[in-house]
């Protein structure tokens, strides 16, 4: 399935886990360094005024570098913990690796978002990638909020509504 | 060592680095090749697939199979007939710091003193050949050969690696039914699978670890002992697959190096479980 950004809850809706879906359109990354700093903007209520809409996003849990991009694990303390604030300020896809806790599953449940896990592919996954720019917190260096965009960047629907692909 | 000797090492070393972060050896390509078209999951078989396409285009385009480009690790073999020259170890940290600027590497050195680093408040270097080397390992061969494998260590696998003694009742199955129910838990956490799991068994926390470095430079895809099958084999069956996804590829393959052992109730185990990209590593020779 081909989904686009920004993404409505109609197509949150209907996604389910093992979907396979590329992403097309500006997407943000962010991984233990600025997500902390991401949500204090948000508690503050200052993301528009730093310029970031996180209503409809997807943020892929990834560093930015030369090296390319590729998805951190997704269930490191910081970057875990910010998905339930993070869903709550819009955010709807929520892009990585790894299994998740029982109260992330939860939490993307209760706020109508979704997660999708992609390869440490990062030879492949750097070609989807047209354009790249630093959104916030360049004194992170690599670790810094990037605005991506992209292009039929490939995932799967790993935990949606209640449900997680990690549960055997 | 004379000026032009030196600026050799360094380009080679350089090289070794670069190609080992962007190459898998054929005996992984067949590795991967084999369970893709046995996998009878269509969501692991696709990650699979990926990963191969990853790997011919990170080879095609000399780019990094993963952007966590990882810590460079160093061992040496020296042959008994060979005459290291005294500016041969400032060589190889220079072609390490060269390689690393040469691929480029995501740059990762954290700047600042002891505390500064550890928390990481003085930020990044910008320069990717900041990153130092860990302390390079040296193993003793016959000839006059001087070998050199560089291994790109990538961060998952840390958070994923465990080393701890465990007391064997004098029952070598003892061990390793505890290295199966360590990789079991580490192989559903990664994150990264299929997983390359790599075991040292040895008399410290240092030699343990060493063994397990030294089984993944001769890790040969080709070749598994009846103990290295038996762990994959029996993890496996977990089907937690690639990316966690489910499958019957949870492992690619497992190395084990034994080292010596000495008289006690325990033995210490390092296991580094290795994600989907590694193990990372390339060798030269002088």
């Amino acid at each position: 399935m081909n989904v686009t950004t920004p993404l409505s809850q109609d197509v949150i809706n209907s996604l389910t886990i093992n979907d396979q879906i590329l992403i097309t359109g500006k997407i943000y990354t962010g991984r233990d360094a600025a997500l902390p700093k991401l949500i204090e903007l948000y508690e503050q209520g200052r993301l528009a005024e730093n310029g970031i809409s996180l209503t409809g996003g997807v943020i892929f849990h990834t560093a930015v570098s030369d090296a390319g991009i590729g998805p951190t694990s997704s269930n490191k303390v910081e970057i875990e913990e910010s998905i339930p604030l993070l869903s709550q300020a819009g955010i709807k896809i929520h892009l990585g690796k790894g299994k998740l806790s029982d109260a992330t599953v939860a939490a993307l449940k209760a706020h109508g978002s979704v997660f999708a896990v992609t390869p440490p592919a990062s030879a492949l996954l750097t070609a989807k990638m047209t354009h790249k720019r630093v959104a916030a917190f360049p004194e992170e260096g690599i670790e810094a909020l990037y605005e991506l965009t992209v292009v039929d960047f490939p995932a799967i629907i790993a935990i949606a509504h209640g449900r997680s692909i990690f549960d055997r | 060592m004379s000026k032009l000797h030196y600026d050799t090492v360094v380009d080679r070393i350089a090289d070794t680095l670069v190609t080992a972060s962007t190459t898998f050896t054929p005996d992984q390509m067949r590795a991967y090749a084999h369970c893709k078209a046995k996998e009878t999951n269509p969501n692991a078989g696709w990650v699979l697939e990926k990963l191969i396409e990853n790997a011919e285009e990170a080879e095609k385009n000399a780019l990094p199979l993963c952007d966590d480009t990882g810590t460079p690790h160093v061992i040496i073999e020296l042959g008994k007939d060979a005459t290291l020259p005294g500016d041969f170890l400032p060589a190889v940290e220079a072609g390490v710091a060269e390689g690393l600027r040469r691929l480029p590497a995501r740059a990762m050195g954290v700047l600042g003193d002891d505390k500064e680093r550890v928390s990481q408040k003085k930020g990044l270097s910008d320069d990717p050949g900041h990153l130092a080397m860990a302390p390079l390992r040296i193993i003793a061969i016959p000839g006059n050969a001087i070998r050199v494998t560089v291994l790109m260590l990538g961060g998952g696998p840390e958070l994923r690696g465990k080393t701890l003694r465990v007391f064997h009742k004098h029952n070598f199955q003892v061990v390793l039914d505890e290295m199966v129910a360590w990789a079991k838990e580490a192989v559903a956490l990664l994150g990264c699978q299929p997983a390359i799991l790599a075991f040292g068994v040895g008399r410290s926390n240092f030699e343990a670890s060493s063994l397990a470095l030294e089984a993944l430079k001769n890790a040969d895809f080709d070749v598994q002992t009846d103990v290295e099958k038996e762990i994959t084999d029996r993890v496996n069956a977990e089907h937690i697959g690639a990316l966690g996804l489910g499958g019957d590829t949870s492992v690619l393959a497992t190395f084990v190096k034994i080292g010596a052992q000495r008289a006690s109730g325990w033995r210490v185990v390092s296991l580094r479980t290795e994600c989907c990209v590694g193990p990372r590593r390339a060798t030269c020779e002088f």
